[in-house]
């Protein structure tokens, strides 16, 4: 099996996990990455993500993530989050219950927030409730 | 129609489709649209971004269940718009808390919401942050108040020299027109012009460093006469021209305090008051005046620390009351609840209904044991009380919870108010219709 989909949404350590995948790797896991960069700017956006709002990664990559993808996390209980773990150095690896609005619906997620003080790489990643 | 023709044509309807998912998507106000009970059908994500904060339960299935700790008449206003559609309400503002503790980022203090009824079935409801526009707003409001004194044609106006303590400097004819106070007056601190309970001597002060830092400082209220009889005044207070407030000795004028009787204005002032700042069915304060009065307190406490005390009151077993006697008897409960909690508090207390069946009240310079003094007495009033409605008898009782700041303590309002409920909730715990102060060991949460 190929290790790539190995990955869980719950797996420890997974910040260093996914910054060795390559897109496809990254498309073929079962849970949203959104990666985003230092100064928030999408840098990638898998598959499952992509399907699951309903947007092609071309009209997301190189946008402002808080902004103009993603404006629904734009509070303290994500943006903040990220925001503070950058202003501080320290490491962020939270998992909170969330409601993101795809296709206008409310849907129920856990959202996973994961910084590395040193990495300028960040990721949301979306598990949709089962 | 050729495959290849059919196929672009569905291409060119996904992309459509998409882009318009990604226009809803960037609209940077909220857009829900819901069943007539608030289900939510669709919503989009600054929806999401406002109302996440603030949903009890981390879902957001019902607009009204979302927004009802900071709008909890929204559903009794949906039920009771008559027509068959149309605007239920247009530009609501919304008072949210002051705001997170520790948070840089800017939280959102208020909300604007209206809501259009499409037919029996469906709303839409249009959501936004208007925190910066009511801001601006307030200042805009400060400065008409000044400029009202000032252009207005007034019936009379005593001029007052205050020393730096605020004491009355000297003495002429105009203050005897307006108050009838004789020269006796000099030295006495300016709130001998206040009747009792409408001002603090802390109060007295933050209306001085007021004045030094803005120019001025102006409110409106209840005098008082040198008889003991009161007219409604104005009191605008602005530091001498070119003084140097160290160098002013005792006793010499460092503040001008222009007094004013505007009596004639009372009713005007009155109704935009109440149309802006009071809840529509107990008349006490709404939660609007509660958050700006309390922030305005606790920056003054910050500046010139003093103990500052918050008791939240919640009506025992409410949704009893409404079960049993009908929502007009409700109503009238809570009504009553306001009205005692008015006569009760000093008027410069700030009473305000802050939710459902929850009053909260600001102490300016109250110690939590006088504060504790005084909550104690209304619950034994509510006790006695009971409220009269269509011939039956309804007692009822009330809960407290009292937090308060320590003189040179600095808390921000939203851990005082954090703190108060927590005490309430104590009180609510050991049985009801009992007054609990916070102390360190509720905190746990």
């Amino acid at each position: 099996m190929n290790a790539a989909t190995d990955l869980s949404f719950a797996a420890p350590g997974l910040h260093g996990q996914l910054a060795q995948l390559s897109p496809e790797q990254l498309d073929r896991l079962d849970f949203g990455v959104i990666a985003f960069d230092g100064e928030t700017v999408v840098s990638q956006y898998n598959q499952t993500e992509s399907e699951a709002a309903g947007l092609s990664a071309s009209r997301v990559l190189g946008q402002p993530l808080f902004t103009n993808v993603a404006p629904c996390m734009n509070n303290f209980m994500v943006a903040q989050r990220f925001e503070d773990a950058q202003d501080e150095g320290s490491p962020l690896d939270d998992t909170i219950d969330y409601v993101l609005t795809l296709r206008m619906r409310p849907i129920k997620v856990k959202l996973r927030l994961l910084a590395e003080p040193g990495s300028a790489q960040r990721y949301v990643l979306v598990q949709r409730k089962l | 129609m050729s495959l290849a023709v059919g196929l672009d044509a569905h291409a060119q309807l996904a992309a459509e489709h998409e882009a318009l998912i990604q226009f809803l998507y960037l609209a940077p106000v909220g857009l829900v649209q819901t069943g007539i009970d608030g289900e939510i059908a669709m919503i989009n994500p600054i929806s999401a971004q406002l109302l996440m904060p603030l949903s009890r339960d981390g879902c957001l299935t019902n607009l009204f269940a979302a927004l009802e700790d900071v709008a909890p008449e929204l559903r009794h206003l949906c039920e009771t718009f008559a027509h068959p559609n149309g605007m239920i309400c247009d530009g609501l503002h919304i008072h949210l808390n002051s705001g997170v503790a520790g948070k840089r980022m800017r939280v959102p203090q208020v909300l604007s919401l209206s809501l259009l009824k499409l037919d029996g079935a469906r709303l839409m409801a249009v959501l936004s942050d208007v925190s910066e526009q009511v801001r601006r707003e307030r200042q805009l409001r400060q400065s008409d108040a000044w400029l009202n004194a000032l252009l207005t044609s007034i019936s009379d106006y005593a001029l007052v020299g205050l020393d730096r303590e605020g004491r009355v400097s000297d003495w002429n004819e105009t203050i005897a027109r307006v108050t009838g106070f004789t020269a006796a007056v000099v030295g006495q601190p300016y709130s001998v012009f206040y009747p009792e309970g409408a001002t603090t001597p802390d109060l007295v002060g933050d209306r001085l460093r007021e004045a030094d830092a803005n120019g001025w400082s102006l409110d409106e209220g209840p005098r008082l006469r040198f008889d003991g009889s009161q007219f409604f005044g104005s009191s605008m207070i602005s530091p001498m021209p070119d003084r140097d407030l160290d160098a002013v000795a005792d006793g010499e004028p460092a503040y001008c305090l222009v007094l004013r009787d505007i009596s004639d204005k009372r009713d005007a002032i009155d109704k935009r008051r109440r149309s802006v700042f009071c809840d529509h069915l107990t008349g006490v304060a709404n939660r609007r005046a509660f958050f700006e009065a309390a922030e305005l307190e606790l920056n003054r406490n910050r500046r010139t620390p003093r103990p500052t005390a918050l008791i939240l009151f919640d009506a025992d077993h409410f949704k009893q009351i409404n079960d049993r006697h009908g929502h007009p008897a409700g109503d009238r409960v809570l009504r009553q609840l306001g009205a005692a909690l008015s006569l009760t508090f000093r008027q410069v207390d700030v009473v305000a209904r802050v939710g459902g069946e929850e009053f909260a009240v600001l102490l300016p310079s109250s110690t939590l044991a006088g504060a504790a003094a005084v909550a104690e007495r209304l619950r034994q009033l509510v006790e006695g009380q009971p409220v009269g409605f269509e011939g039956a008898s309804i007692a009822y009782t009330v809960s407290a919870g009292i937090a308060a700041i320590g003189a040179g303590e600095t808390i921000d309002l939203d851990t005082l108010i954090k703190r108060a409920d927590r005490a309430l909730y104590a009180a609510k715990a050991k049985g009801r219709n009992r007054v609990e102060c916070w102390n360190g060991d509720l905190d746990a949460a």
